[in-house]
């Protein structure tokens, strides 16, 4: 059963910001986009926020631009959106990918990237290809406006920088240039409708046969989705041999501290971190050559 | 050759006219259209809405119960515990129409002392909303004092362990003796011993189970519901303590059962809570009241140790079964006996030895699932057979083909299958359409599998089984055919109109069939055990034959020839001799029904009645026919993550006769996907009697993503015991497809995980440890 709530509807961006201003926790108001994950848990823990404050009809806040070398989505953007996008393909392959393998038909029709990332959940699919790609957040309130990287955006399980009185509007990242390519990859117990047991996620950017750019994201395998910086370490400036490959996929494997669940063991989550990051640097890297 | 073997080359080219086609069925336009009303459909004015307060931990002591709060809250019109009950026990023995003495293993409605696993129902109230009835649950005070609990079958056959049934933890118990087990071993040049087990599964319908009664004038409960047996009528009146006459089921179209309605469920509540109130009480599960609202399928442990000739022919079956019954008996003991009768398989063994047994615990208790206790037999002796020809160096086929019980030989039991075996014709076509095997490609492996089946269909013969129909023409002559069966989505009243259109002449669409109601229409048992077309098919065309019998002597005189000479066919009579004589089929029963002519006619079909296998050998008939057949599957196989994709999936059975072909492979589809979760992803856990997969983001049914394109091979040996020779195919589609999957696994990756399901983490595990074992 459902826990009580009250639902603000609001008719566009600044009267949203205006319903949210007085929230001083979480637990007071909460953001809804899809409601896809937060219908989901308020049903299963009969627990939520006193107010939930629906944003993800917000007109202004659903669209993907590429403009000034970057491209911009708003936060309620649909997955469905993501794949619709006749370049995403180009300038976000590795989001394409995840959009594609996100839970099911129906979810991604409704579900939003903000909501995706806002849940906080460590095995959030578009979050791992977000921040291989170098994402950015656009966090607003009636204070003003301030951008956080993706990277810096979480602070642990299901807690993050984002003040109770901020919404997250927009993500961006910049067009991959040059010789560059991302992939990702969701690892679960069935093809669709799936919750990730390890969702990874890698970007490259090569000049001169050598890595000038190494992004690794982790999804699942710890309190938050996570880049996995000591195995970008290993390849950055250097030419990417099997040697330096596999070297990577250890030590990613090494960096990440995956849980037991009932989806997967911890030790089984670590053992795939290693196959699945050396698998993707290898298709990376091929497709780059 | 024998008789029945001959028609595989089809000398028994017998025309129908709608039988065995594949025509949309009756109740498609209604559910298209969206026009059929499901049980949760239907609403009355001042009805109230029930739930139901469950046990949050799985063995304890209620040491207190207030309800007072629950029952001050305003808009509460009752609530109700073990003290309101005038008999505090209902059964759980299988509904139907079986004239046999029921077992004394009767569950607690409420709780009255002791909880027995996690979910057991406590206080069931009815409020003037949801909201309301969900308040009162959280109001209601309730003490419970942890006791104790054995959560495996291992530690639950202790003789130390807590008794949670009768004084052993012993639900029941089967032997089978055939030969001499110890002279087949001596015979053999190889023995090969594996262990298999099997996991809890969820039947996980689309319709969760639901409910609206009523008192009416004549002071009959009345309950509309969702379920596969309008016969639970008699257990819900003893357990309230009125006469049979007084409580009346009507179902309705069904959205899916699979075994998991064939119990009591919301019907029990309903009908209390509308007795107390006087008032209409509708209940309806949510998704999580019903994982911890109904039995489960069982786990079993089953061990095979079996001996082989150097030439792979098998000299003996030695088999050890365990399954898991939970708390409560409930169809324990039968599926046990499915479990027992199939255990060596669809092959010939002289010398077999079973021995089983169905252990009590604190885990959620088990019952009725499609394929019934032969589907996990099937998981053991399929992937036995594998592994023995993996160990004899001989082609996996070719071992089968060397030891399949041919036509005309006798099963474990002893008992001589009157009906056509034509497992290996199955097995032959399901992997030729398999094809070639891909080239494996980096970590992708490649893998075929196979399993072959015997599935009973009809119930135990012990049981009694009878079915009614009842079929009439109106003055009009349209027709009309009554069956008490339940329609639980797989066309069951669709096939009945099949039938009686056949023999009448009428065209299934324009034949209407009430179905479905413990009162008013002729009561037909259950739709499970692969017995609904078998016993009802028949039950209606006894009864069609009958009244087509009496217009076709009218016919005769009118025409000035003999009955035989009469046919029906697309609402003309006509002579076979000269179909240029005619006349409407409206006419002629205008005529009888002037002449006074019975144009309707209510039959009995009986299957047939016997007595227990002998319980020290075993040995007798179990079932009234088996049907017979064979799955093959190809998957690809990621060896390091694990991950299995099906890409190939085909099921080829002997079927009998179809009655709508259609239907048949839809039976055969939706078993096989289900078969494909069993084996891949499907898992109820219990940690310690707690459900930690409550709902269906953890517990994973196949998705459409999951799902290949599924191939029915069809074989019609017209040998069957139903109507027109058809055999049962509800079970039998589902029971070899998980068994098959675990053998193209295996067959892919080199090794074999013997833990259902097939999870990605066993699969890599397996890998790996073969790996390092060089």
């Amino acid at each position: 059963m459902y826990a009580d709530f009250d639902l603000l509807i609001p008719e566009g961006l600044n009267q949203a910001l205006g319903m949210i201003a007085k929230s001083k926790a979480d637990t007071d108001i909460a953001p809804l986009g899809g409601g896809t994950n937060l219908v989901v848990e308020m049903r299963a823990r009969g627990k939520a926020a006193a107010t939930l404050l629906s944003v993800g009809q917000i007109a202004d806040l659903r669209g993907i631009e590429i403009a000034d070398g970057r491209v911009t989505m708003g936060a309620a953007t649909t997955v469905s959106d993501i794949l619709r996008h006749p370049r995403m393909p180009d300038v976000g392959s590795a989001l394409f990918e995840s959009a594609g393998v996100f839970a099911g038909q129906m979810v991604r029709n409704t579900a939003t990237v903000a909501g995706n990332i806002c849940c906080g959940s460590p095995a959030a699919d578009l979050v791992p290809p977000l921040l291989a790609l170098g994402a950015s957040v656009t966090l607003q309130s009636q204070r003003g406006e301030r951008t956080v990287p993706l990277d810096k955006y979480f602070t642990g399980y299901k807690t993050s920088v984002r003040k109770p009185d901020e919404l997250l509007t927009a993500i961006s990242w910049p067009v991959p240039a040059g010789k560059s390519a991302s992939r990702f990859y969701k690892l679960g117990r069935r093809k669709g409708d799936a919750i990730t047991m390890v969702g990874v996620s890698v970007f490259i950017e090569m000049a001169g046969g050598v890595c000038t750019t190494v992004r690794i994201a982790l999804g699942a395998v710890g309190p938050c989705v996570m880049r996995a910086g000591k195995a970008e370490a290993v390849l950055l400036g250097k030419a990417p041999t099997a040697e330096l490959i596999e070297k990577a996929a250890s030590v990613a494997e090494g960096e990440c501290a995956p849980i037991d669940d009932i989806r997967a063991s911890g030790a089984y989550r670590k053992q795939q971190v290693q196959v699945l990051v050396r698998r993707l640097l290898n298709q990376t890297i091929e497709s780059l050559s | 050759m024998n008789k029945l073997d001959s028609a595989a080359t089809g000398e028994h080219n017998v025309n129908f006219r709608q039988i065995g086609k594949a025509r949309t069925r009756t109740d498609s336009p209604g559910k298209v259209f969206g026009k059929t009303p499901y049980a949760g459909d239907y609403v009355m004015p001042d009805m109230l809405h029930a739930r139901v307060l469950r046990a949050k931990v799985p063995s304890a002591r209620m040491t207190r119960l207030d309800v007072s709060k629950a029952r001050a809250l305003p808009g509460v019109a009752a609530v109700l515990t073990f003290k309101d009950l005038k008999i505090g026990t209902v059964a759980t023995d299988i509904p139907g129409q079986t004239g046999f003495k029921r077992r004394a293993t009767d569950q607690q409605i409420l709780v009255d002392e002791l909880v027995r696993y996690q979910g057991e129902p406590i206080a069931i109230v009815a409020a003037e909303t949801v909201e309301i009835a969900q308040h009162a649950l959280s109001l209601i005070e309730v003490d419970l004092e942890p006791v104790p609990g054995v959560y495996n079958v291992f530690d639950a056959q202790k003789p130390d362990a807590p008794k949670v049934f009768g004084t052993d933890n012993l639900v029941a118990s089967y032997k089978v003796r055939k030969g001499d087990v110890e002279v087949g071993f001596a015979a053999a040049d190889v023995i090969v011993e594996n262990t298999f087990t099997t996991q809890y599964i969820e039947h996980a319908f689309l319709e969760p189970e639901v409910g609206l009664g009523w008192e009416d004038e004549q002071g009959v409960i009345n309950i509309r519901s969702s379920t596969q047996a309008v016969e639970t009528f008699r257990y819900i009146a003893d357990a309230m303590g009125l006469p049979h006459s007084k409580v009346r089921i009507r179902g309705a179209l069904v959205g899916g059962g699979f075994g998991g309605k064939c119990d009591v469920t919301v019907e029990l509540y309903i009908a209390l809570l509308t007795k107390a109130t006087g008032r209409p009480v509708r209940l309806g599960y949510s998704r999580e009241d019903s994982f911890y609202g109904h039995g489960k399928r069982h786990p079993f442990i089953i061990n095979h140790k079996t001996g082989f000739t150097r030439d792979g022919k098998i000299t003996a079956s030695k088999i050890d079964i365990t399954s898991e019954s939970g708390p409560y008996a409930f169809m324990s003991p039968y599926v046990l006996m499915y479990a027992t009768e199939a255990g060596p398989g669809p092959y010939l063994v002289d010398h077999v030895h079973i021995d089983s047994r169905s252990i009590a615990t604190n885990n959620m208790y088990t019952s009725a699932f499609r394929g019934f206790g032969a589907t996990q037999a099937c998981i053991a002796y399929e992937q036995q057979m594998d592994e023995a020809a993996k160990v004899l160096g001989i082609d996996r086929i070719e071992l089968r083909r060397r030891n399949l019980l041919k036509t005309g030989d006798a099963i474990a039991t002893g008992f001589k299958v009157q009906s056509a075996v034509w497992t290996e014709e199955c097995m032959d076509r399901a992997m030729a359409a398999l094809g070639e095997k891909p080239k494996d490609k980096g970590a992708i492996r490649y893998g075929h599998g196979l399993a072959a089946y015997q599935q009973g269909y009809g119930r135990m013969i012990w049981l009694h089984d009878t079915a009614e129909g009842w079929v009439g023409v109106e003055m009009d002559g349209t027709v009309l055919v009554r069956s008490g069966m339940t329609d639980i989505g797989a066309g069951q009243t669709s096939s009945l109109a099949q039938i009686a259109g056949e023999l009448l002449g009428i065209d299934m669409m324009d034949i209407t069939v009430y179905n479905s109601d413990s009162s008013t229409t002729p009561l037909a048992g259950t739709s499970s055990a692969s017995r609904g077309l078998y016993m009802s098919g028949n039950a209606v065309r006894l009864a069609a034959e009958a009244v087509r019998d009496r217009l076709a002597a009218r016919a005769a005189k009118h025409f000035g020839s003999t009955a035989d000479d009469v046919d029906f066919a697309n609402a003309q009579v006509f002579l076979k001799s000269d179909p240029r004589q005619t006349m409407p089929f409206k006419e002629l029963v205008a005529v009888c029904a002037s002449e006074g002519i019975h144009r309707a006619e209510l039959a009995i079909f009986r299957a047939p009645f016997g007595d227990w296998i002998d319980p020290e050998t075993g040995q007798g008939q179990v079932h009234p026919d088996y049907t017979y057949g064979a799955h093959a599957v190809q998957v690809a196989v990621d060896t390091e993550t694990g991950e299995v994709t099906i890409l190939k999936s085909i099921g080829a059975h002997d079927i009998g006769q179809a009655v709508n072909m259609a239907a048949v492979e839809g039976q055969i589809e939706g078993g096989v996907a289900q078969g494909h979760g069993y084996a891949l992803s499907e898992e109820l856990i219990y940690k310690d009697g707690y459900l930690v997969t409550p709902s269906l983001s953890e517990y994973l049914c196949p998705t459409s993503m999951d799902s290949p394109r599924i191939e029915c091979i069809v074989l019609e040996s017209r040998s069957g015991l139903g109507p027109f020779g058809a055999k049962g195919i509800g079970e039998p589609g589902h029971t070899p497809a998980a068994p098959a999957v675990a053998n193209a696994v295996a067959d892919a990756i080199g090794t074999r995980v013997f833990d259902f399901p097939l999870t990605p983490e066993k699969i890599a595990n397996a890998v790996r440890k073969a790996r390092k074992a060089g």
